[in-house]
């Protein structure tokens, strides 16, 4: 087997926190901190830890606004964590297909 | 490295999961239902003390019902948004408006036609054809929501095609006083059934 593919794989993504908020904004344009706290089931200081690991790497972008008063922090995917996911997907079916019985 | 296929094709059930459970609307449905069941089964009583008894009154009464009931649907689900630190107009949200219009323009325009034309068509008949697209946009919006809404949209289209073929047997059940209670009962009372049932076994979280 050829191990290339799994070489390849983006340490950031790669961790399991990062790899399912990732997933989430994959499907949606923009979600709210909470939206992923409640999916993720997670502590919010665990949530920021991964997010800001994310945004540093440029993966995510972070929009900070108001509304009805109260803070609202939301989240999206940028360009470079778009591809990063895909190539990441991609990989992830490289690894499955390679050992898949002839 | 057969560890390692397993891992990634978990991985990938995973991230399928994931990305499915993001489009989901997962907003508290309890308080929507109860308060749609209670304006739904008062307004269908309103007949019994004013005159509401000709097919044009019958469609303008219940299109300001359905009006007054979406507006305060809107405004539960705002404050659930706010309460929850979350954006109103999220993205589930506007998938499931999205699902919900055109069936609910069916059903607006419908009753248009009977206020427009007053002895062409039996405010029975509109009842039933609301209950019937009502499910239709239940069911519709049953797509982007992980709870039991496609069934009840079913309830409200079999249940409303049941009633289009025992109205033919029965002239009583063409009266606009029997529509009244067809409305009551599909928009009153079912709610208020799924909306107790709801209460009881809606998880507490208020995410869209």
């Amino acid at each position: 087997m050829n191990p290339e593919p799994f070489l390849l794989l983006d340490r950031v993504i790669h961790e399991k926190v990062r790899l399912a908020i990732m997933s989430l904004l994959a499907a949606s344009p923009q979600l709210a901190f909470t939206e992923m706290r409640e999916t993720l089931g997670m502590t919010d200081g665990n949530l920021t830890t991964h997010l800001r690991t994310l945004h540093e790497a440029g993966y995510i972008s972070v929009t900070k606004a108001f509304q009805g008063g109260r803070p609202l922090t939301t989240y999206a995917m940028t360009p470079a964590g778009r591809k990063a996911f895909t190539s990441y997907i991609e990989l992830l079916a490289q690894i499955v297909e390679q050992t898949k019985p002839k | 490295m057969g560890m390692d296929t397993n891992w990634a094709a978990e991985n990938l059930q995973v991230i399928r999961t994931l990305m499915e459970r993001s489009t989901l609307y997962r907003r508290a449905l309890a308080p929507i239902m109860l308060v749609s069941g209670i304006i739904g089964t008062v307004a269908s009583l309103v007949p019994r003390f004013v005159a509401i008894d000709t097919n044009r009154s019958f469609a303008l009464f219940w299109l300001g019902v359905s009006i007054v009931t979406l507006l305060a649907g809107l405004l539960l689900v705002r404050r659930q948004a706010l309460k929850a630190e979350e954006p109103f107009w999220s993205v589930p949200t506007r998938r499931v408006t999205q699902a919900l219009l055109p069936a609910f323009l069916v059903g607006l325009l419908a009753g248009f036609f009977n206020v427009l034309n007053e002895n062409s068509w039996h405010a029975s008949l509109l009842a039933q054809l609301w209950v019937i697209v009502y499910g239709c946009a239940l069911h519709a919006a049953g797509f982007f929501m992980p709870r039991g809404i496609r069934l009840f949209g079913w309830l409200f289209v079999l249940g409303g095609c049941a009633l289009t073929f025992d109205t033919q047997s029965q002239p009583a059940l063409r009266t606009p006083h029997a529509a009244h209670y067809v409305m009551g009962g599909f928009f009153g009372l079912l709610h208020l059934a799924y909306g107790i049932y709801l209460f009881f076994s809606e998880k507490r979280r208020p995410s869209a």
